[in-house]
């Protein structure tokens, strides 16, 4: 059951989410980014799912947007790897009608190695 | 060649023509379907005024210019920080622009601090920030 902005807490930390990272979805980003690639996905591509998975847990109204992000990459994963994204809230702030997140992301390997990290910023509409 | 990376150096620039159906296949791929980039009857009555792509999408642009500047080096060792400064749009061409503003020893390795940006082809800044890449 996704978790709506009111519940969350500073520390709280989202369900593990595990996805694979198959041929066609990578080819389906490259192709939506306009890129070639090769036999390893794509960091942002990478991100792009963490992001996804986290969101089937955290309810976002329409109209949320993207203010900032962070990431540091440490390895690349390929084609048809499984990674596993674990989330946590890592910064609540309500300002006026202004409703903002930070969320910290952190992907590892099969074999339990970082892959990478991150840290979104996001806004909600009021 | 990366042992060439020097400071002063302007990277490659990518630049990259939106579109809304580029956008509607990054939704798909990414799984990211907020209506603000996707839905016109929704976005045009927010404060954006329309659709507008989404920022990660901006940022497989600028992940693709450091790539190509740097290979392997920022794929796995590559820092990113950004803002998000105004929405990209149906439309619009972006430019990403990176340079070199210092390569300096980090714990005895060299690294190179990048500062970027993505204009529209108005000049206006859509994104900012910079970028640390591990020179090995």
């Amino acid at each position: 059951m996704p978790v709506t902005y009111e519940e969350l807490t500073v520390g709280y930390e989202f369900p593990p989410a595990s996805y694979e990272l198959n041929a066609s979805l990578v080819a389906k980003y490259l192709g939506a980014v306009d890129s070639a690639g090769d036999d390893s996905v794509p960091p942002l591509a990478v991100a792009a799912r963490a992001l996804a998975a986290l969101a089937e847990w955290l309810h976002l109204p329409a109209g949320t947007i993207h203010a900032s992000q962070d990431f540091e990459f440490f390895k690349l994963v390929p084609v048809g790897a499984t990674v596993h994204c674990q989330a946590k809230v890592g910064r609540k702030l309500t300002r006026g009608s202004m409703r903002m997140l930070v969320l910290e992301l952190s992907v590892a390997d099969s074999s339990g190695q970082k892959v990478q990290s991150g840290k979104a910023t996001i806004i909600l509409p009021a | 060649m990366i042992e060439d990376i020097h400071q002063g150096q302007i990277l490659p620039p990518v630049v990259k023509h939106i579109t809304q159906e580029k956008i509607n296949l990054y939704a798909e791929a990414s799984g990211d379907f907020n209506p603000i980039h996707i839905d016109e009857s929704f976005a045009v009555q927010t404060p954006l005024g329309g659709t507008i792509a989404h920022g990660m999408l901006i940022l497989a642009y600028v992940s693709d210019m450091m790539a190509r500047a740097f290979g392997a080096s920022w794929n796995s060792g590559g820092k990113l920080s950004v803002r998000f400064k105004a929405p990209a749009r149906p439309g619009d061409t972006v430019t990403v622009a990176g340079k070199v503003e210092s390569v300096e020893d980090e714990e005895g390795t060299s690294c190179a601090r990048c500062s970027l940006e993505c204009r529209n082809q108005q000049g206006e800044a859509i994104v900012v920030g910079e970028a640390r890449v591990r020179l090995e």
